[in-house]
């Protein structure tokens, strides 16, 4: 008779142990992951002065999307010096933002849009703009997993347990220009081709 | 309009049915055959020696390729390790999905064909290795390449691998149980055959005779479900399921066979690699031996994401 108490009992511990854990090591991972994003933006950072460098010669003309360029990487460097995750997140979305219009500008140019060292360029920027994203992503997914599991039943009685409180991830501000839609964007696109 | 998350959960859902048809497949199986056995051959409980039997058997070839699909596979396939200058979009966007899966780096190799294919092989996402052709990687966009290489890093994720290895061993081990039976039948039975027990030999005659081809069946059923898991799953990474669309679609268009790609190893493409066209009426039923679900369904479930 005792036997019929002790296995639900040893297999409901071994379920508590099991969610247990997975919370701990959820929080570690999203800890790695926001570190991840820092590690992927100082790369960024290393990666664009000296692209830039390499191809000033070419793009002289193109002086204001060089301007943008040097000012986002400016706001990394500094992002990324402070340490601070949220900023160098936030830089990092700014340079993001410079790399369509230095696309276009390249692709203008059929001189500029030639030359090897320039494809290369436009290929680096992509990548590192790219590897900042999943970097997010992860956090923002692996943020998502946890709180969920947090918040549902079962798994919310072992995190009510054990006190695991709500992460954050990555916070996106509430106000600003990204929550705004202008009348210009709700227009359809024109495509000439 | 479904989102990836209610379709990863009914991929789930129907991934579980169908594991749940095999194992209660393989355990009735398993159970009419040694029924079978015992009473034909006339001892007790004989029957579980010859499924230990199978079992070790069946479990040595494909443990063994288990272990070391990925040498196996690269020695077959005669692939080159990929480097970061020669195979750049390649070998970038693996590290950068990986990084957003939250996988460690896999190791990457390059097919010189020209036929467009990739497939993923490894025990686990320790061991994992990501192949694709020069045909891929040459005609494929960034955007494109994305979608097959996270449709890979699904089917590692999700331990494809593993699950298809189990899978293939106990197929196994049911074709070599009926054929063990049916061989022995041939001989004839034991003269201390007993009385009675003509239904469950019968029973067990029936099984010998078609369990290993349904089990094939389950098998490629399952096969074509990890697909469409894969494919999910590859959506869950990128969120541009139109990449992946337009990547199956162009190795759709391809009607090249790929040289390297055998019987064994169909299962790991991300493109049923011998293209065989199929018709209407017959095409339904061969699909049933495909180890991947017609391209056009597979379009039709990814745009139900978009």
């Amino acid at each position: 008779m005792p036997f019929l108490i002790l296995v639900p009992l040893v297999l409901v511990v071994v379920w508590v142990i099991s969610q247990y854990n997975f919370f701990v090591s959820s929080k570690a991972r999203i800890k790695a992951a926001v570190q991840e994003i820092g590690n992927q933006l100082k790369r960024q950072a290393d990666l664009i002065p000296n692209l830039e460098a390499s191809v000033k010669g070419y793009m002289k003309q193109e002086t204001k999307v060089f301007t943008m360029l040097t000012d986002a990487r400016k706001q990394i460097t500094s992002a990324v010096a402070s340490g601070d995750v949220q900023k160098m997140s936030d830089a990092g979305s700014q340079l993001a933002a410079v790399l369509p219009k230095l696309q276009i500008a390249v692709e203008d140019n059929p001189e500029i849009k030639s030359d090897t060292v320039v494809a290369r360029l436009m290929d680096e920027l992509r990548d590192t703009s790219d590897k900042v994203m999943y970097a997010r992503r992860l956090v923002i997914d692996l943020t998502a997993d946890y709180n969920v599991k947090r918040a549902v039943f079962p798994t919310n009685l072992v995190a009510n347990m054990f006190k695991f409180e709500e992460q954050k991830g990555l916070i996106t501000p509430d106000s600003g220009e990204h929550m705004e839609v202008s009348a210009s964007e709700t227009s359809s696109p024109k495509i000439n081709l | 309009m479904q989102n990836i998350y209610e379709v990863a959960a009914a991929n789930k859902r129907k991934s579980f049915i169908i594991m749940g048809l095999f194992v209660v497949f393989v355990t009735a199986a398993v159970y009419f055959l040694t029924q079978a056995f015992s009473l034909y051959f006339g001892y007790e409980a004989g029957g579980l020696g010859f499924v230990g039997l199978a079992l070790i058997i069946s479990g040595i070839s494909s443990i063994g390729s288990y272990y070391y699909s990925d040498k196996i596979v690269l020695a077959i396939s005669r692939a080159r390790p990929a480097d970061k200058k020669r195979d750049y979009h390649f070998y970038t966007v693996t590290e950068n999905l990986a990084l957003g899966a939250g996988l460690p780096m896999p190791k990457l190799y390059v097919i010189e064909d020209t036929a467009m294919n990739a497939f993923a092989t490894g025990r686990n996402p320790e061991h994992a290795v990501v192949v694709a052709t020069t045909g891929l990687l040459s005609y494929l966009s960034r955007t494109e390449l994305e979608g097959v290489i996270a449709h890979e890093l699904t089917h590692i994720k999700n331990y494809d691998i593993l699950l298809m290895s189990i899978v293939t061993v106990l197929v196994g081990m049911i074709a070599l149980l009926a054929d063990m039976f049916l061989r022995m039948s041939y001989f004839g039975g034991s003269s201390r055959k007993k009385e009675g027990g003509g239904a469950l030999v019968l029973i067990g005659f029936v099984f010998a005779l078609l369990s290993p081809f349904i089990g094939q069946l389950i098998k490629l059923a399952i096969s074509r479900r990890r697909e469409f898991v894969a494919d999910a799953g590859a959506v869950a990474i990128t969120r541009q399921p139109a990449g992946l669309i337009s990547a199956l679609d162009k190795i759709a268009h391809d009607h090249e066979p790929l040289e390297a790609a055998n019987k064994a190893t169909a299962h790991l493409y991300i493109e049923n690699p011998f293209k065989n066209k199929i018709g209407d009426a017959r095409g339904n039923f061969a699909s049933l031996f495909n180890t991947h679900p017609p391209v056009e369904e597979r379009i039709k479930a990814l745009q139900k994401m978009a």
